[in-house]
């Protein structure tokens, strides 16, 4: 078999994997070059992602890895969509490496952030099982082992957390594939195939169940109700760096994935019968995180726990437009995942900037009483990002992103869940309000946590962050033109 | 130059110039020299814009469609055209020599940065109004305008009277904003773009073809409904009434004698009470065609500008009495719109609006010297106050004759325009115009009397005392914008010939006419003058007198028939919010915290193990969807 292939498409991942090994040839060279080992990461992350831009422009397809006609199929695709969440993993895991610092950072770290990363931008441009499967999880393992390197108790209590549910999830996965193939006889992920498979009524069982399967092993990667229980305890135990990651890089590559899968069904929508089950899936999904996500991040005071309930939600949110299996669903999604993931790296970065990177100092909401006249520059990049996930004005994206991704479902005739979403949109104000509101008033010098010194990476990322912000708010066709 | 640049340039140069000076606030005489020196210059492209004039009307997108989001057209386009050149250059002019005074008027004011910058600000704005070819930005200068009125009849906040003046300013005018956001909003919707030559061409059945009807929301694509045409422009209508203190939301503008004179001068001259003219000269082409709209226009304008006029006869304050002339005249201008046959158009309405920005500017300065020298703005105490310097005399004689509408000045040709439009309404086209003409008429005799009432006070033989005779003189700049002003009023009238506004011939029987009538009212006055003020022949009790102060007490009117409604409502939702709505908002809060403690018992135990447990119930929700599907 003979693979045409356009190695200009394949660089945001290509980049990334050679940075990677280009850290482990200098540490064998020179062992303890930390800052030419972070230096070297952190241009293969940026040259990966400068690599993706002409994608995000393009208007014509970018496909490659194509096998010989008459029946070829392309197995990656370097279209706007994965351009956009492949620029978006990589800034996000640069973002990552900036909150490590760098007199800390090792080879190890290095290795499984970058691994991690190519891992992100391969499985959101992959089009078949193979690639997809073995992506998805070089994507996922090596967080396990930065949640787990620092040698803390806790932090390998949270590792062994996201371990299980990683293994567990794995296997989904797997049988998801194998149920795939069995009911299409096709291992690319095709509209074409499944639409011919679909024809025959026996086969829709297994692929219904295809299809449940995977987005339930996806699930997990994507902590959505009910597959989130690893999510509090990892985030709040491993280091905050990695619980960035997770939240920002890690669901970006986890929602690319679920938009892989979920994108042969568009051919079957208007079919008779439709694909029902999947839809009410995902329903479920989407209602129960956005429902019980908001509700237990009500109730949080440690930051990071609730930022990690606010994930659970804000994953409800990412999987309303695809409800509606259509393509504006699928770049409603990549945009609301893309808000979120800078809000949150901002949220991270600020907490990080107030708190230092560890579980044991006081994370506690009480720490930030006046925060925006203690430290304006952490408060006011804390704030703004606290109102993007509120969805209020000024952080106009956050709310743009909403109303977006409200959109495909209402137009597929799925109003419950709109006013299910509505519903938990307004319980979510009071979240983040009940955090917005703390950062104003006096300043309270006994509960203040002790500044951290080295912070000043942190405090770039927040800033850097709250312009990408800024700009969108004022510019959303920036973000939602390239992915209408 | 091209059109865009030129206006973009007189746009943005006020703008700037008021970020500037408010920096610069801690040394405030920094700071006003360079807002006026800015002024200056932009007085400069005003004026090579005169010269530069295009021919027609041109207009250029400064953001190009960058903000194409949705089923909207928002073009945010700035244009020019000769009209609009001329009242840009007369703006330029006014906010130049508003400046340059206020630099000598309120040299001793510890906030006189801010003045300057509030002044440079409200330029921005009008500026923004008079080049808008783009109904959202018409509607940013106008809000605008709005605010830095407040901040300026609020100036001296720390009199009671001047907070009381800023917020009637601001509050009246808002009521009337309603209407004017309403109208822009639905005159938008119709046309599906905000662009004015867009709306225009929709709303007045010309657009020449409409290939997308998805976007117009209102009304079919051939023609708009009549009425639904002459409800947006009425609803336009009343927020221009509003802006321009007519009928019934006039009494506003009187109490804002309370700001610093070159406030006065720049709000009635050139900037806020102008821009409803403006504004409905921009939509002229629906308006003549929405008979409604201009009836209510008609008849609010003919009854202001009689009632205005006899007020102003009545006022004990010589401020007081420009404000009512302000009034009179505004409603003059926005006559000619009303009235104006289709094939005679806007500009005798803008016509008037320049001779009288140039006229009112110069009488509103030279009271602002003349209050000076007296200590008081009392027509009692500025009995002979014009002995003080010749200028003075001079010039408050020419702007008084230009109010009055004598024959050959700026503000007798241009009212001359306006009568004529108006006759030619009256016979011609239906509408209002037989109203406003007998309107017209009285008020040219009306006018004449207080114009001539008010020479006779500063020009009373009465002299002066020392002590304020030798007062402050204003300093040299002032003198020479002055005399600009002064010499401009006599000879501004030429601007007729240079074919920036399409005017047509004035009719020599109606110049005639006119004078005559002037001669009378002058007359009038000067035959009441009796101990030197013709004010007591006509306002005899002293309870006529305070009413007439009080503006009739329309004020006690708003507070009785508006402000104690609106309060009496307000407690009414108060009470249900707090009684009826909030009751469902704790509910909410109340049922929100049982289901967090509900789902937090759920996660009681997050050990992996309960991850695990998670982990099987998901798998059971799978399988059973699974199952559940396999039929």
């Amino acid at each position: 078999m003979t693979l045409a292939i356009d190695w200009v498409l394949l660089l945001p991942a290509l980049l990334p994997a050679a940075a990677m090994l280009l850290v482990l040839l200098v540490d064998a060279a020179v062992p303890g070059a930390r800052r030419v080992m972070a230096v070297v990461a952190a241009l293969g992350l940026a040259a990966g992602a400068a690599t993706a831009v002409p994608g995000i422009l393009a208007a014509d397809e970018r496909l490659t890895l194509c096998t010989a006609a008459p029946d070829g199929r392309c197995l990656w695709d370097g279209g706007p969509l994965p351009s956009t969440l492949q620029a978006g993993i990589l800034l996000a895991t640069l973002a990552v490496l900036a909150l490590v610092s760098v007199r800390r950072v090792g080879v190890v770290d290095l290795t499984l952030l970058l691994a991690s990363a190519a891992g992100g931008t391969a499985v959101v441009a992959s089009r078949d099982l193979g690639t997809w499967l073995v992506t998805l999880e070089l994507a996922t393992l090596p967080v396990i082992a930065l949640v787990a390197w620092r040698d803390r108790r806790a932090a390998t209590h949270g590792a062994l957390t996201l371990l299980t549910t990683s293994l567990v999830s794995f296997g989904l996965l797997v049988l998801g594939a194998a149920l795939w193939v069995l009911g299409t006889g096709d291992p690319t992920l095709t509209g074409e195939s499944l639409a011919a498979a679909w024809a025959a009524p026996e086969r829709r069982p297994v692929l219904t169940l295809a299809a449940v399967v995977l987005v339930a092993g996806l699930a997990f990667k994507l902590s959505a109700v009910p597959f989130h229980a690893w999510t509090p305890p990892t985030l709040t135990a491993g280091p905050l760096p990695v619980a960035a990651l997770l939240a920002s890089a890690s669901k970006l590559a986890a929602v690319g994935a679920l938009v892989v899968v979920l994108a042969p069904w568009e051919s079957v929508v208007g079919a008779n019968p439709g694909p029902h089950a999947l839809v009410s899936v995902l329903v479920g999904l989407t209602v129960a995180s956005m429902l019980v996500g908001t509700v237990m991040a009500l109730r949080q005071t440690e930051v990071v726990r609730l930022l990690a309930w606010s994930t659970v939600a804000q994953a409800g949110w990412v999987v309303l437009p695809l409800t509606a299996l259509s393509a504006a669903g699928r770049g409603a999604a990549v945009a609301y995942t893309i808000v979120y993931a800078v809000a949150a790296l901002v949220a991270f970065a600020a907490v990080r900037a107030t708190h230092g990177p560890r579980v044991e100092d006081h994370r506690d909401l009480t720490a930030y009483r006046g925060i925006l006249r203690r430290d304006p520059v952490a408060g006011g990049t804390l704030a703004l990002a606290l109102l993007v996930l509120a969805g209020l004005p000024p952080g106009v994206i956050g709310l743009v992103a909403k109303v977006v991704a409200l959109g495909p479902p209402v137009a597929a005739g799925l109003w419950p869940v709109a006013v299910v979403a509505v519903i938990a949109a307004v319980l979510g104000i009071a979240v983040y309000v009940r955090w917005f509101a703390v950062l104003f008033g006096r300043p309270d010098d006994a509960s203040a946590p002790v500044r951290p010194r080295r912070r000043r990476a942190s405090v770039a990322v927040a800033v850097v962050g709250t312009a990408v912000i800024v700009v969108l708010s004022v510019l959303p066709q920036l973000l939602l033109g390239p992915l209408a | 130059m091209s059109p865009l640049t030129l206006a973009s340039t007189l746009v943005g140069l006020p703008a700037l110039a008021s970020v500037v000076t408010l920096a610069l606030r801690r040394t405030p005489r920094t700071a006003a020299a360079i807002a006026s020196l800015v002024a200056v210059v932009s007085l400069v492209v005003a004026l090579v814009g005169l010269v530069v004039a295009p021919t027609s009307d041109e207009a250029s997108s400064i953001l190009g469609d960058l903000y194409a989001v949705g089923g909207l057209d928002l073009s945010l386009q700035l244009g020019t055209g000769p009209a609009t050149a001329a009242v840009a250059a007369v703006v330029a002019l006014v906010a130049c020599a508003v400046l340059v005074f206020t630099q000598w008027y309120l040299a001793d004011d510890d906030r006189l940065a801010e003045f300057a910058a509030t002044v440079s600000l409200f330029t921005a704005a009008m500026m923004l109004v008079v080049h808008a070819r783009d109904l959202v930005l018409t509607l940013i200068g106008w809000e605008v305008m709005g605010w830095c009125s407040y901040l300026l009849i609020g100036h001296w906040s720390r009199k009671e009277s001047a907070r009381r003046a800023a917020y009637k300013a601001f509050l009246v005018t808002r009521v009337a904003d309603i209407g004017f956001v309403l109208g822009i909003v639905g005159l938008v919707a119709g046309a599906g773009s905000t662009g004015l030559d867009a709306v225009v061409a929709f709303w007045s059945g010309t657009a020449a073809d409409c290939a997308d009807s998805a976007t117009q929301v209102v009304g079919a694509c051939a023609a708009p409904e009549p009425w639904l045409r002459s409800l947006l422009v009425s609803l336009v209508v009343i927020g221009v009434l509003g802006k321009s203190a007519q009928i019934p939301f006039q009494d506003w503008l009187p109490d804002a004698m309370e700001g610093p004179t070159p406030a006065s001068a720049l709000i009635h001259a050139a900037t806020m009470v102008a821009a409803g003219t403006v504004v409905l000269a921009q939509l002229f082409d629906v308006l003549v065609v929405a008979d409604g709209a201009r009836w209510l226009l008609g008849v609010a304008t003919a009854i202001t500008m009689v009632g205005a006029a006899v007020l102003a006869l009545g006022q004990s304050d010589l401020k007081r009495l420009l404000a009512w002339s302000t009034v009179s005249q505004v409603a003059i201008m926005l006559s000619a719109l009303a009235t104006a046959p289709a094939d005679v158009g806007p500009d005798p309405g803008l016509f008037h609006l320049w001779s009288h920005a140039i006229f009112k500017s110069l009488l509103f300065l030279t009271i602002g010297w003349l209050s000076v020298v007296a200590g008081s703005t009392l027509a009692s105490r500025l009995r002979g106050s014009g002995n003080a310097h010749q200028l003075a005399r001079v010039g408050w004689l020419f702007g008084l004759l230009a109010l009055a509408g004598a024959p050959f000045v700026v503000g007798g040709l241009s009212k001359e325009h306006v009568i004529v439009t108006a006759y030619e309404g009256a016979v011609g086209a239906g509408g209002p115009g037989v109203i406003v003409l007998a309107a017209l008429l009285v008020t040219v005799v009306l006018t004449a009397a207080y114009a001539m009432r008010a020479h006779l006070v500063v020009d009373a033989p009465d002299p002066l005392p020392e002590a304020s005779a030798a007062a402050r003189m204003p300093s040299a700049p002032v003198l020479v914008a002055l005399a600009v002003l002064t010499v401009l009023t006599v000879v501004g009238g030429l601007v007729m010939i240079t074919g920036l506004f399409e005017l047509e011939r004035a009719s020599v029987v109606w110049m005639l006419l006119t004078t005559l009538l002037i001669v009378i009212g002058g007359g009038l006055a000067w035959l009441a003058r009796g101990s030197g003020d013709p004010r007591d022949a006509f306002v005899r009790t002293a309870r006529q007198r305070e009413l007439a102060d009080r503006g009739l007490g329309v004020d006690t009117a708003y507070r009785a028939l508006v402000a104690r409604p609106v309060l009496g409502l307000a407690r009414v939702v108060a009470f249900l919010d707090r009684e009826v709505v909030d009751g469902y908002v704790r509910g909410a809060a109340a049922s929100a915290g049982i289901a967090g403690w509900l789902t937090a018992r759920g996660h009681r135990r997050e050990a992996a193990s309960g991850g695990v447990a998670l982990v099987a119930v998901g798998l059971l929700v799978a399988a059973g969807t699974a199952v559940l599907t396999w039929r």
